[in-house]
């Protein structure tokens, strides 16, 4: 997809709801307009993350899947 | 204004799975910019003892005081049921201090006042 991610998070390994925790204070250290890359491997990030941005107003972007982990992209918008 | 969600917990240390999920969903709640409550009835009180929430712990969920922490430092609230709270033989110093002793008409103006409920 190649998105340009101006910072990116390492949320491998992590409990939930560690990874939306953290990415919730991720987001506010890029602005707006900016790209966070997010770094998962729990199945249900695929979800969640979407979910995620549905309730905050972030936009999804899209991931990728790779070997054993995904990555998620989302755009800061407020 | 934002959202607001009440949780109502019911669970105590005896099933640390139960006590610990309502904090899960509170913290991820947080995280979406929503306003949190959580009220804590019958054997829910005991968890709001001092040094009770440190000895929690269900498997594949990060330890409950942890969240608690975030929860509290996020601004999230807690309740405590009076009648509950006698019932145990417990005072306010018992507790954790950003617990508060309510009674009924506390709990139900905050529901009333929330988006959504969740029971646990």
């Amino acid at each position: 997809m190649g998105f340009e991610a101006h910072k990116t998070f390492d949320a491998r390994g992590m409990l939930c709801p560690m990874p939306i925790l953290k990415t919730a204070k991720m987001i506010k250290e890029i602005e707006v307009g900016q790209i966070l890359e997010v770094l998962a491997d729990d199945e249900g990030a695929k979800e969640d993350f979407p979910s995620w941005c549905q309730q905050t107003g972030h936009e999804f972007l899209g991931m990728e899947e790779e070997e054993g982990y995904f990555k998620f992209y989302i755009k800061r918008t407020q | 204004m934002g959202k607001k969600l009440f949780i109502m917990m019911l669970h105590g240390p005896e099933d640390p799975e139960l006590a610990t999920i309502p904090f899960v969903m509170a913290t991820a709640a947080q995280a979406s910019g929503i306003d949190v409550k959580i009220g804590f009835q019958g054997r829910a009180i005991v968890l709001a003892k001092k040094g009770c929430m440190e000895h929690v712990f269900a498997a594949n969920f990060p330890p409950l005081k942890d969240l608690v922490d975030t929860y509290i430092d996020t601004g999230g609230e807690i309740f405590l049921c009076g009648p509950c709270v006698k019932s145990r033989n417990l005072k306010e110093e018992d507790f954790i201090p950003n617990a508060k002793i309510v009674n009924a008409p506390t709990f139900v103006n905050e529901v009333m006042n929330s988006d959504q409920v969740l029971v646990y």
